[in-house]
């Protein structure tokens, strides 16, 4: 499902050159759910979009579903996003000219999607936010606009949905209310899905975690979880020396 | 496709407000071309009205001979395929005229016209009792006169004048009579009479010259093709066919001045709209990086993205054009008829053509405008959205200050702008070679303000990490990547350039209209003065109370040869071949330079008579024929040969011809001998009655002498020059508050920029005085920046203009570009000052959080 061969992640800051990634190899099979966690600045958000296609590597492929993103131009990535990937950030980021329904709904008419009015009240409804469809993001609260973000991100049923500290900018109470809908669509959806944090009670709700250093794989710990999730194919990790 | 359009919509819904600014530039741009051309379309039905007046026909047909079956067969089949509306026919000749009493010993010269009753064709003919003209006066050998016919001959109303044999009953005095044309010497007094009344005379018969003449009135799209049609038909004739156009030379010459201008304007106006559209797109797309990246993030291509912008900017173009259109409309209706006189604009309503012409010019300019900052659109990574500080513009990933790399696509998009522009400015200033010149200064300045910009953060960090707290932010500001440097800059910049440049022009303009209307040229000129009746002339003339007399030597000349380096024309038949010298030309001579006279080449004589014809030719025959300095010309003046060296060529303006204009001057000497007369230049008092007796004692003493009072035709001139004059304020006007407007606006805009940081600033502790001195230090450096670049570059557009376009003589305005500078300082601070109110009002957190 998720295949990252020997990638690497270098950025120029003025005359410096610092690594992010340093020759990462990683599989994820389908219905995985990847908890990434590791200090500030270790890499995870940048693994997050480098499978999401929102970045590329500085050397090494990313495949997603047997397709090479480094091979892809900017549009073709952004369909291939629209049609697999869903994204959940840390800053919620929804469009702030639209109503939280048009948020969920935009996804859908890019990819033609049919009945997408329909569907863009169910998963709001869905998430809880039945009532506040025709508010804009700014009428919301942080945790209201999260649950917007989810019923975004999953509008298209995509296979992946990756999630970059979903939590970090919500108390607890609603940081719990969003990670219970992640899981919830994991188990029901079967979605392969990849979280970044640094919360360790978090990472716990999936069922493997890697621990990212410095650009490198720490260590991958696998969780007990359910008969169906071990009979899968494993997660594998690993950063050749 | 769908998605587009909603999305468009959706975005629109939200943001309008937004971009209300936009808007107003697309109305205000859209409302100047459209009522601006409305005006120049009013002063040109004006102007053509007073042009038609002048020849009383849209197409004249004039012959030598009398018009024989055979012509006038050709001619009716010719016209049969036009819209001739009205056709006369008339016949004017030189001829003598005495009283009918005979005791008076007295006969003069005059110029006869035979009318048919469909005369005039256009405009009136005014009589001088005040009842209105018909062709009964003229039944049964009536005459209309001229005033100085009367006291010329000592006669009144309903006495008889013999003329051809017949004896005319003067019925009334004509005031004013159309199909004169401007600056045609008369040989005598006008005298109008039947046309049937002549035929049946004698006088036709008797040789002598006789112009008959066919009127004609078409529509106005009908008069080239009906031209071309009976020049062709009738070219074996000896038939000539012109229009009034080619009468209304001197109007047109001022008319296209001014039209020139007002096109300008109205397209200055575009251009300033078009700043003001950009800098809020800028703006506008700054904002909207975030929801871009989103949009691409759930799977929106580029060119999606793309339209959804576009779609906006049209719709706001589209709409923006529509209310231009209610302004334009509501500008135009709401001018009193009193404050333009003369500028009739019963005629305007809002055409169909002026609609298309004003959506089409608003719609196109939006898009042009927006096209550069809506491809950033392009470069947004959807990557920014893990970034924190992703609605910062450094987001962008685009460093001020630095090229960056070169995108085929933008410069593409810039070059098609720019030629894009060249063409709407050559459409609306009616030239290509002008709207070449306006887009390459416009592209000029703008570079130049760009390096400035570059030049100034770069100048500048530096300073960053001295001095007080606003002072140090003051200049982080400047220099902060995204920063509203360059916009300020640029916007400001060239919409002072702009406005600067078209006030010069107008100006210059207006300088050239008043030195005209002031010009208190001679307004009677006094023909065949006789070389022993030039002092006691003079004489008789200021005692009667003119107050300037001149008197001219003229000659009749005809060039016979040329012996030159680059030509040699030996003998008349050879001189014919040469359209610029075959014709007879009055020459003079003088010991002097006129004051619309200028040396080009070789040096003026000095004034001692020689007895070696030295001569001064205009500049045209050496471009045109080749002659030099140093060749020698053959004249034949009245059947004497006279060989003349060619000693300097002369620009000559002609249109400054207060002293009138010789195509050759001589030296003084070799011509003394020769038989010539003179033409005196005379401003007559301006009161009418003492006009009259002047020419009336002025005829009594020197019979020979004719008199041609130029007062109503010169009146005439100075009306029109004066409305001209008028009009070129008043665009003027327009064209400086609704530049100072957008101005303003794209100013104020910039403040959505940097709200966030003074927000942030503020939270931190920053009083208000802080906030405050950093935008005076930020504005302050901008605006005088902006007003340097864009004040030095005015009169270097003013210039080009001149000479280019406007062919006027050029007076810098330096002390203008010198106030612009503290004033656009002033005016940048004071906005910026004032947006940040706004700012210091509100609760920072407000702010934070609609960010």
């Amino acid at each position: 499902m998720i295949e990252l061969k020997d990638v690497s992640k270098v950025v120029t800051s003025g005359s410096e050159q610092l690594t992010i990634l340093d020759t990462l190899n990683l599989n994820v099979p389908s219905g995985q759910f990847l908890s990434v966690v590791g200090p500030s600045g270790s890499g995870k958000s940048t693994l997050l979009g480098l499978i999401a296609g929102l970045d590329a590597p500085s050397a090494g492929s990313v495949i997603i579903d047997g397709e090479d993103l480094t091979a892809l131009d900017e549009d073709r990535l952004a369909r291939l996003r629209g049609d697999k990937i869903g994204f959940v950030f840390q800053f919620f980021h929804l469009i702030p000219s639209l109503t939280a329904y048009e948020n969920v709904l935009v996804p859908m008419e890019l990819a033609e999607a049919p009945r997408p009015a329909e569907k863009a009240h169910r998963l709001l409804d869905e998430v809880g936010l039945s009532d506040r469809k025709h508010h804009y993001p700014s009428q919301l609260s942080g945790g209201e606009q999260q649950r917007v973000a989810i019923a975004r991100a999953l509008a298209n049923d995509p296979a992946i949905l990756l999630a970059d500290e979903p939590t970090g900018n919500l108390d607890s109470a609603n940081g719990r209310h969003v990670i219970d809908l992640l899981v919830d669509v994991h188990r029901k959806r079967k979605t392969t899905i990849v979280l970044a944090t640094h919360d360790a009670a978090l990472a716990a709700r999936g069922n493997v975690i890697l621990t990212l250093r410095g650009g490198r794989v720490d260590s991958l710990r696998e969780i007990s979880g359910d008969k169906e999730t071990r009979a899968k194919p494993r997660v594998t990790a690993s950063s050749p020396s | 496709m769908n998605f587009v359009f909603r999305m468009a919509g959706r975005e629109m819904r939200a943001s309008w407000r937004r971009l209300v600014f936009f808007f107003i530039c697309v109305a205000i741009g859209v409302a100047a071309i459209v009522a601006l051309r409305s005006v120049v379309q009013n002063i040109r039905a004006t102007l053509v009205q007073e042009a038609k007046t002048l020849t009383a026909a849209d197409v004249i047909v004039q012959s030598d001979r009398p018009w024989d079956d055979g012509t006038r067969a050709i001619m009716d089949q010719s016209l049969a395929a036009f819209p001739v509306t009205a056709r006369t026919e008339s016949i004017e000749t030189m001829t003598m005229t005495a009283p009918a009493d005979e005791d008076k010993e007295i006969a003069t010269m005059i110029e006869l016209r035979a009318l048919q009753p469909a005369f005039p064709l256009y405009g009136d003919l005014v009589l001088e009792s005040g009842r209105p003209y018909s062709h009964h006066l003229l039944e049964n050998r009536g005459a209309l006169v001229r005033p100085e016919l009367l006291t010329r001959l000592g006669i009144q109303v309903g006495d008889g004048v013999a003329i051809g044999g017949q004896v005319y009953t003067v019925r009334d005095v004509i005031v004013k009579e159309p199909g004169q044309p401007l600056g045609v010497f008369r040989f005598g007094p006008r005298v109008l009479v039947d046309y049937d009344d002549l035929v049946r005379s004698e006088l036709l018969g008797v040789g002598g010259r006789v112009r008959y003449q066919v009127l004609l009135r078409t529509d106005e799209a009908s008069i080239d093709p009906l031209i071309g049609t009976l020049t062709e038909a009738l070219r074996r004739e000896y038939v000539s066919v012109r229009s009034y156009r080619e009468t209304g030379d001197q109007l047109g010459r001022r008319l296209g001045r001014a039209e020139d201008y007002l096109s300008l304007v109205g397209f200055v106006i575009v251009i300033l709209g078009g700043i003001g559209i950009w800098s809020v797109v800028g703006v506008f797309m700054r904002r909207k990086l975030k929801s871009i990246a989103i949009l691409k993030c759930v799977g929106a291509s580029t060119k999606q993205i793309f339209g959804v912008y576009l779609i906006q900017v049209v719709g706001l173009g589209l709409g923006g054009s529509v209310l231009g259109l209610g302004l334009a409309h509501l500008a135009v209706e709401s001018v009193p008829p009193g404050v333009v006189v003369g500028l009739s604009m019963e005629d305007y309503g809002v055409t169909w053509s002026a609609v298309l012409q004003g959506v089409g010019i608003g719609v196109l300019v939006s898009v042009l405008f927006s096209l550069i900052p809506l491809m950033e659109s392009r470069r947004i990574k959807p990557l920014l959205l893990l970034r924190q500080q992703m609605d910062r513009p450094a987001a962008s990933g685009k460093k001020t200050g630095r090229l960056g790399t070169i995108d085929v696509w933008e410069l593409a998009a810039a070059g098609a702008v720019l030629i894009a522009l060249i063409a709407l400015a050559s459409w609306q200033a009616g030239d290509f070679e002008v709207g070449l010149m306006v887009t390459t200064s416009f592209a000029v300045v703008a570079v130049v303000l760009h390096l400035t910009g570059m030049l100034l953060v770069r100048a500048i960090e530096p300073l960053g990490r001295k001095g007080s707290f606003p002072f140090r932010h003051a200049v982080l500001g400047l220099s902060r990547p995204g920063n509203q440097t360059r916009m300020i800059l640029l916007a400001v910049g060239l919409g002072t350039f702009f406005i600067l440049g078209t006030r010069g022009i107008e100006a210059n303009l207006l300088e050239q209209f008043r030195m005209e209307l002031e010009d208190d040229a001679p307004d009677m000129f006094l023909v065949d003065l006789q070389p022993d009746q030039v002092t006691p002339a003079e004489e008789r003339l200021m005692s009667l109370g003119a107050r300037e007399v001149r008197m001219v030597p003229v000659l009749r000349a005809r060039v016979t040869g040329v012996q030159g380096r680059d030509v040699t024309l030996q003998g008349y038949e050879e001189v014919r071949e040469e359209r610029r010298l075959r014709r007879e030309f009055t020459v003079t001579y003088r010991d002097h330079l006129e004051a619309n006279e200028r040396i080009l080449e070789g040096r003026f004589w000095d004034p001692t008579p020689s007895s070696e014809a030295e001569v001064s030719i205009e500049d045209d025959f050496q471009e045109d024929v080749g002659i030099q300095v140093g060749d020698m010309m053959r004249f034949d003046i009245l059947g004497r040969e006279v060989g003349a060296r060619v000693t300097s060529i002369r620009d000559v303006e002609w249109d400054d011809a207060r002293n009138g204009g010789f195509m050759f001057v001589f030296r003084p000497g070799a011509l003394a001998n020769a038989p010539h007369t003179f033409l005196g230049f005379v401003k007559a008092p301006l009161d009418s009655l003492a006009r009259a007796k002047l020419q009336r004692d002025i005829v009594a003493e020197f019979p020979n002498v004719s008199i041609v009072d130029l007062r109503d035709i010169l009146l005439t001139l100075h009306g029109v020059v004066e409305k001209l004059a008028l009009a070129v304020t008043l665009v003027g006007a327009i064209a400086l508050i609704s530049g100072v407007m957008i101005l303003v606006g794209s100013v104020a805009m910039t403040k959505f920029q940097r709200q966030y940081e003074a927000s942030i600033l503020r939270t931190l502790g920053a009083s208000g005085k802080t906030v405050r001195r950093m935008v005076l230090l930020e504005y302050g450096t901008l605006g005088a920046l902006a007003g340097t670049v864009g004040g030095l570059g005015a009169p270097l557009l003013t210039w080009v203009l001149c000479e280019h376009l406007f062919d006027v003589p050029w007076q810098p305005n330096l002390a203008w570009s010198l106030y612009a500078i503290p004033l656009t300082a002033l005016g940048v601070t004071i906005v910026g000052m004032a947006t940040t109110l706004d700012i210091l009002r509100n609760k920072p957190l407000a702010i934070l959080r609609a960010e």
